[in-house]
């Protein structure tokens, strides 16, 4: 068990909240992550043009 | 008993891994016996040389002697010395901001180590050469990845609150974080944010959802049975730095940024003014530390600059000392630090018996302070008697330059307008006796194309 040394107050509930945001987030950032997925099929095209000029 | 005093560092207190101290005028800090182990993986890991190869945190050489003949101690460091101590409530916008995402960027990065952040504040962060740097090695500690991160609440009122609460009010507020130097609580960011603000979803889980169960829960809900994960730790992270990347406070036209558009039309003037600066800079040499006192955009700082003196910038314009810092990082300038302060009130002492953090006056010692076109602002503006302001210089300063701008100067005809005139003692003579207390007078220019007469002045040896 490792040594924590608690010298400031993470705050009554903090923890409990970070759980439940981080929670939330997961989801967020799951569809978010789809979002960016789908948007990507449809914009791969131009991004090629790109990779082909490296000075742009 | 040693003969040379060990001075323990007021603001060095809170965290039992170590101290900060002073011993013949050189800091160290001590890492206690009880930290160990953190300390001992924080190097091992790599974790110390890939921060500091990124110039994200201080380097320090290790120190063999246990100077302080502590029974705590376990390893002295000496890292390597900042030139002038800052503070967020000086701090412009972008900043806080960087200093923020700085922090994140620590955070990731000693995770990817298998360390984490113990603590968030903006004290830990200061500017140096041209960079913001974290200076606090002891705060890395191994990671367990059941348990949330301890320093969330810390982050949300040091950096998140003061930056939401400017963005949407479009103000610039450093001044709240004096007020509340500990943070801005997290019940006081949601009650003056905005309603809508509530329908964003990173805002509403980091601030108001975070500051109703700071309230409703009873401290035995420390989180011991909340289930946790590097992942999720890693997702609150990717949305603070999301949120804090989009946040920004808007370009407002200040009292004094367009001055020197307004002064470009009297190029003589500004000219003159720098060949002079110039002449005498040669003349008092060697110059190592400067301080431009209402440094506007930092035209002379960067004069300063140019000629390898470290700068203080200073200025009461939030505006002109965020475009400052944005001008400077840009274009990597090391030797200006810019900052906010008001010479009506330059920043007090304040924290545990008021040692915690130095008043302005206390950390500013330069050989060269300039007051260009400041004067008139304090003794019209503000009504300080030009005693007052005599002693406010002689106390940062060896060498002064300073302009005096007469009662008949356009400005101050501008400064009078729908005031009553109660000014009779602003006069060249009384300036130069209320002065001549502290300083001799060794140069005095007319500068071209004005009324104003720019001066060199020496303190007088005490």
């Amino acid at each position: 068990m490792l040594h924590h040394l608690v010298y400031i107050d993470p705050g009554s509930g903090s923890f409990l909240v970070q759980a439940i945001t981080a929670a939330v987030l997961g989801v967020v950032f799951f569809f978010r992550n789809i979002r960016m997925y789908i948007k990507s099929i449809f914009t791969r095209t131009p991004k090629k043009q790109d990779d082909n000029n490296p000075s742009a | 008993m040693p003969a040379t005093i060990i001075h323990h560092h007021p603001s060095s207190y809170r965290d039992p891994s170590g101290f900060i101290f002073e011993k013949n005028g050189i800091l160290y800090r001590q890492v206690n016996t009880i930290f160990k182990e953190h300390f001992d993986f924080f190097i091992a890991s790599g974790c110390y040389e890939k921060l500091v190869k990124k110039d994200w945190l201080i380097a320090h050489e290790t120190v063999t002697e246990n100077l302080t003949g502590d029974e705590q101690w376990y390893a002295t460091l000496k890292p390597e010395r900042l030139s002038f101590i800052s503070y967020p409530y000086e701090w412009s916008f972008d900043m806080l901001k960087d200093a923020a995402l700085l922090t994140l960027a620590i955070l990731k990065e000693s995770l990817a180590s298998g360390m984490i952040l113990k603590d968030a504040t903006p004290y830990n962060i200061q500017w140096h050469t041209g960079k913001l740097v974290f200076i606090d090695s002891l705060s890395f500690e191994k990671y367990d990845e059941t348990v949330p991160w301890i320093a969330y609440r810390q982050f949300c009122e040091n950096f998140l609150s003061p930056l939401l609460l400017a963005h949407y009010s479009r103000m610039p507020l450093q001044e709240m974080m004096l007020a509340y130097s500990e943070g801005i609580p997290l019940a006081v960011t949601k009650s003056l944010l905005p309603w809508r603000t509530k329908f964003s979803i990173h805002t509403y889980l980091h601030i108001h959802l975070h500051a109703k169960y700071s309230i409703k829960n009873p401290s035995s809900q420390t989180g011991k049975n909340t289930a946790f994960s590097k992942k999720k730790l890693l997702n609150l992270v990717a949305s603070l730095e999301g949120l804090i990347t989009k946040l920004k406070l808007p370009e407002s036209k200040s009292t004094w940024s367009d001055y020197y558009d307004e002064a470009s039309q009297r190029t003589d003037y500004l000219e003159h003014k720098r060949t002079i600066i110039q002449r005498w800079l040669e003349k008092i040499k060697p110059v190592a530390t400067a301080a431009d006192l209402g440094a506007n955009t930092g035209e002379f700082s960067k004069l300063m600059a140019s000629k390898n003196i470290q700068t203080i910038a200073s200025d009461f314009d939030p505006n002109c000392i965020n475009a400052l810092y944005n001008e400077i990082k840009k274009n990597g300038e090391k030797n200006i630090v810019p900052i906010i302060i008001d010479f009506s009130k330059p920043s007090p002492a304040i924290g545990v018996n008021n040692e915690e953090r130095d008043s302005f006056i206390k950390r500013t010692h330069v050989d060269l302070a300039l007051a260009l076109a400041l004067i008139h602002h304090l003794a019209i503006g503000k009504n300080i008697p030009l005693e007052k302001i005599a002693d406010l210089f002689q106390k940062l300063c060896n060498y002064l330059i300073i302009e005096f701008v007469p009662k008949q100067d356009e400005k101050i005809k501008l400064m009078l307008t729908g005031k009553k005139d109660i000014y009779t003692a602003y006069k060249e003579e009384n300036f130069l006796s209320a002065f001549q207390q502290y300083f001799s007078v060794l140069e005095k220019e007319t500068i071209a194309g004005s009324e104003r007469t720019i001066y060199l002045m020496k303190k007088n040896e005490a």
